[in-house]
């Protein structure tokens, strides 16, 4: 029970950074009371529902984007007894709480009744048939270096070499297809702010707007520390204990992920669809049998 | 009453009940997602009748498999947002005592057979995991080989109806 | 009896009910592959209970909901691209209107 406390503590505290870190990349300011200011701001305004809506559609979405990565964050281990559950197919069930998103995403963006969020929902589910795959292969591959799906198992078995120099080809596809999941840009399809207004954001005020914000930030750090366990060896590290090993690794994911997009232009999702297909997933086969290689060739 | 009887009792009858919502709205996003949540809860009886590594898969798949569906729905259909309330069934008396007699007929077979002496436990998740490993790629492996074989088949087979007869020049 | 076998078949019963229920009474293709789904649904309910239940050492039932599943996935593309070729051909996917496949 402590556990599930602190970790969640935790998660707070790092969704809060991170929403301080998007600001800064987004705006160039560094203020550390920002997200405070603006999460008054948004409870303070009024909370407006579309006409017609799909009411539960409506009010269950913003909640499940928030549960889906809290769920995936259960089973990431931040040092080797700081875990919620270490389930014995943790590897798998971290994808599984994380097409979540994409439910969650479909729904916010019919059940309001606007064009402009239709859009975006619909965009997120083309951009998951593009995206999809290049996070389940990579895994894979990790998977089969630990030979276990348990995530502390996985940690353990990166104690030599870290699978970023073991694999490097598996965590370019695995970092893109992250961004590509938090809808991070220039993945923001389903959100993009210049041709769809806000997208499935776009009818959302008040309350639920904040608790879709939240639940992206919180989306952000889950996917920053599955990147961490899979591919940065986790909490080891010399001289620092192993939590502050962690921290500073999955805080370094967030910035690296919130930096890369900034100068890039929005991918079209036609674009994205063809490369992450024609180019992603032949090099995903090639890391899958590479390391296969590997796993059979190193002692 | 234990726990696990509790909640497969539970995770069954949310199954059910998300069922029988698919047909009875008249929203097709709705009935998309009502099957979702539906096979959601069967992923989850799966983990509560101790299949971990099919309890997460079943929650893993469907989510995407549905969430298509809810597209299809949305494309296909006259009416998706159900606002206004076309009757999209026939033979419905037919219908419904045939899906009446298939449960009772189902029933009867669980109640009355012997279902001989019942095993108390099951192997452990990690455990389960890696028998399903060894039996996938040992003694199953043409099974599985043909599953995957056909599921090519059947993406290709998809790709050649779905594609439209007349080719289009010029524009690529 | 073990109460957990009964309730776990009694569900897989009533999903096959409803599947059957829904496939049969539905006009329109998208809902009848529904119904098939929760059919197969059914199907995989009953593999799960008895490989619990019955042959908890026996790994090849669990192979066996994996072949149900991947069915399934089979049965949602064929029947999608069929959906798209009708839907072309015709503008609908409506049984009613498709009469003219009866042999």
């Amino acid at each position: 029970m402590t556990t599930v406390l602190v970790l969640l503590l935790l998660l707070a505290a790092g969704t809060y950074l991170v929403a301080v870190l998007e600001a800064w990349t987004a705006s160039g300011r560094f203020r550390l009371a920002g997200p405070v200011v603006a999460g008054i701001a948004l409870l303070g305004r009024e909370f407006i529902v579309p006409r017609k809506p799909d009411r539960i559609f409506f009010e269950v979405a913003p909640v499940l984007l928030l549960l889906s990565a809290l769920l995936a964050a259960a089973v990431v281990p931040l040092t080797p007894d700081l875990i919620i559950t270490d389930l014995a197919t943790g590897a798998l069930f971290i994808n599984a709480a994380l097409v979540y998103v994409l439910v969650a995403l479909l729904m916010a963006g019919w059940g309001p009744n606007g064009a402009y969020a239709m859009i975006g929902g619909w965009r997120f589910l083309g951009q998951l048939i593009a995206y999809a795959m290049l996070i389940v292969m990579p895994i894979t591959a990790v998977v089969m270096r630990a030979e276990s799906l348990l995530t502390t198992r996985i940690v353990a078995s990166q104690a030599g070499l870290w699978n970023i120099v073991y694999q490097p080809l598996g965590f370019m596809l695995f970092f893109v297809a992250a961004m590509a999941l938090a809808f991070l840009p220039p993945f923001d399809l389903p959100t993009a702010k210049a041709e769809l207004a806000g997208g499935v954001e776009a009818e959302y005020s008040g309350v639920r707007l904040a608790i879709f914000r939240l639940g992206r930030l919180a989306l952000i750090v889950t996917l920053a520390a599955a990147a961490v366990v899979f591919y940065l060896g986790g909490w080891q590290g010399p001289w620092l204990p192993p939590w502050a090993w962690s921290a500073i690794k999955i805080l370094a994911v967030c910035a690296t992920m919130l930096l890369a997009g900034r100068a890039m232009p929005r991918v079209r999702d036609a674009d994205l669809l063809h490369w992450c297909w024609i180019l992603g997933i032949p090099l995903a086969l090639l890391n899958i049998f590479l390391v296969g290689l590997l796993v059979l060739v190193l002692p | 009453m234990s726990a696990q009887t509790f909640f497969i009792g539970f995770f069954g009858l949310a199954a059910v009940w998300f069922g029988v919502v698919v047909f009875r709205t008249h929203s097709m996003v709705r009935s998309a997602l009502a099957l979702l949540f539906s096979q959601t809860a069967l992923g989850a009886l799966f983990l509560s009748m101790q299949a971990e590594f099919l309890g997460v898969l079943q929650i893993m798949m469907m989510a995407t498999e549905m969430s298509i569906m809810a597209i299809f729905m949305v494309m296909f259909m006259m009416d998706p947002g159900g606002l206004g309330e076309m009757d999209m069934t026939h033979q419905k008396r037919l219908s419904l005592a045939a899906g009446f007699v298939a449960f009772a007929a189902a029933v009867a077979a669980a109640v009355f057979v012997d279902w001989g002496p019942v095993a108390g436990v099951a192997p452990d998740a990690a455990q389960q995991t890696h028998d399903l490993g060894i039996e996938l790629l040992g003694r199953s492996m043409l099974i599985f080989e043909t599953a995957g074989v056909t599921i090519l088949t059947a993406m290709i087979a998809a790709t050649a109806v779905a594609m439209p007869a007349v080719k289009r020049i010029g524009n690529k | 009896m073990n109460v957990e076998l009964l309730l776990a078949l009694v569900t897989g019963a009533a999903l096959f009910g409803v599947g059957i229920y829904g496939a049969l009474s539905q006009t329109n293709l998208v809902m009848i592959m529904m119904g098939v789904e929760l059919i197969l649904a059914a199907a995989m309910v009953n593999l799960v209970a008895f490989w619990r239940y019955l042959h908890p050492d026996a790994a090849a039932a669990q192979m066996f909901v994996l072949i149900v599943m991947t069915v399934m996935a089979i049965e949602m593309a064929v029947g999608f691209g069929v959906a798209i070729a009708r839907f072309r051909a015709r503008g609908s996917v409506e049984m009613e209107e498709a009469a003219e496949l009866k042999g």
